[in-house]
């Protein structure tokens, strides 16, 4: 059986992860970012259209129910992105590990273990 | 965690399936669908058109040459969000466990945050179009609007580009 490099490894899952890591939280600030100064925005405008009366009565409360919808959609899309680089971290490195138990052990036993999966 | 099972019989049709099955990655959000994002990059753009058109405010007197425009969009993004929610939401326990422990007594998956975007973006169009209807719409309404938009629209396209992996 061949053996596992343990630096060789450890190089394999950081190389996966720090991938993975450093793409996916460009994303999640930039989409952060961008809401959090979009409803800061949209908070001023609806607050400057019911003191200028140019927000009627007949959009005010739908305005302000919105901007509480989305807060609370925001939260649902960031959670949804980190579940995204959840899995991929996961799969980054349960990618990189059984690939490492593959290498060592196919030539010798003829076996290929198949990835785990979360259930 | 699913307990490993080893296979044997290199070079058996049994084989060569589980070696196939061995690629196979956990998921843990729903699928991309190509179809669904390019639904959603062509509605994006006609939605800016018409709160372009709208910019300086309206006139109910011409409501009439709006409302297919308003009534297009609506249609369109309603279609898009039951095309979103459509999809399987992974069921995880580890998730699920997760979700517990942050508080949620269900520890069920939420919904598919694009498909609440995108419902709220045909809400949002129809409440433009009534309101445009009933008594025209003011310059700032107009913003406000288009400002609420940009939010849902920004959400529903972040995620369903995060999809794609």
């Amino acid at each position: 059986m061949a053996a596992i490099d343990i630096n060789q490894l450890l190089t394999s899952i950081k190389t996966a992860t720090n991938q993975v890591l450093n793409q996916d939280i460009a994303t999640i600030k930039g989409f952060s970012d961008r809401q959090l100064k979009d409803i800061g925005q949209q908070a001023i405008t609806v607050a400057e259209g019911i003191t200028t009366g140019q927000i009627t009565e007949a959009t005010r409360d739908f305005f302000l129910n919105s901007l509480k919808d989305m807060v609370k959609n925001f939260l649902a899309t960031l959670e949804g992105l980190v579940v995204v680089t959840i899995e991929k971290l996961w799969n980054a490195m349960v990618g990189a590990i059984w690939g490492a138990i593959n290498g060592a052990i196919s030539a010798a036993t003829g076996l290929v273990l198949p990835l785990p999966t979360q259930a | 965690m699913g307990i490993l099972k080893c296979l044997t019989g290199k070079g058996s049709v049994l084989g060569l399936v589980l070696l196939l099955l061995s690629g196979c990655a956990t998921q843990l959000a729903p699928l991309y669908d190509k179809a669904l994002m390019d639904g959603l990059t062509a509605v994006n753009s006609s939605a800016m058109e018409l709160l372009a058109s709208a910019e300086g405010g309206t006139d109910k007197a011409g409501f009439g040459t709006r409302e297919p425009g308003y009534n297009q969009l609506i249609g369109r993004f309603d279609a898009l969000s039951l095309q979103s929610a459509a999809r399987p939401v992974p069921s995880n326990d580890v998730l699920a466990d997760v979700r517990k422990i942050a508080g949620d007594k269900t520890g069920q998956a939420p919904a598919i945050p694009s498909a609440t975007a995108l419902n709220k973006l045909a809400r949002t169009f129809a409440m433009m179009r009534d309101t445009d209807k009933a008594q025209g719409l003011t310059p700032l309404e107009v913003k406000a609007f288009r400002g609420q938009v940009v939010i849902y629209l920004d959400q529903a396209l972040t995620y369903e580009a995060a999809l794609k992996r």
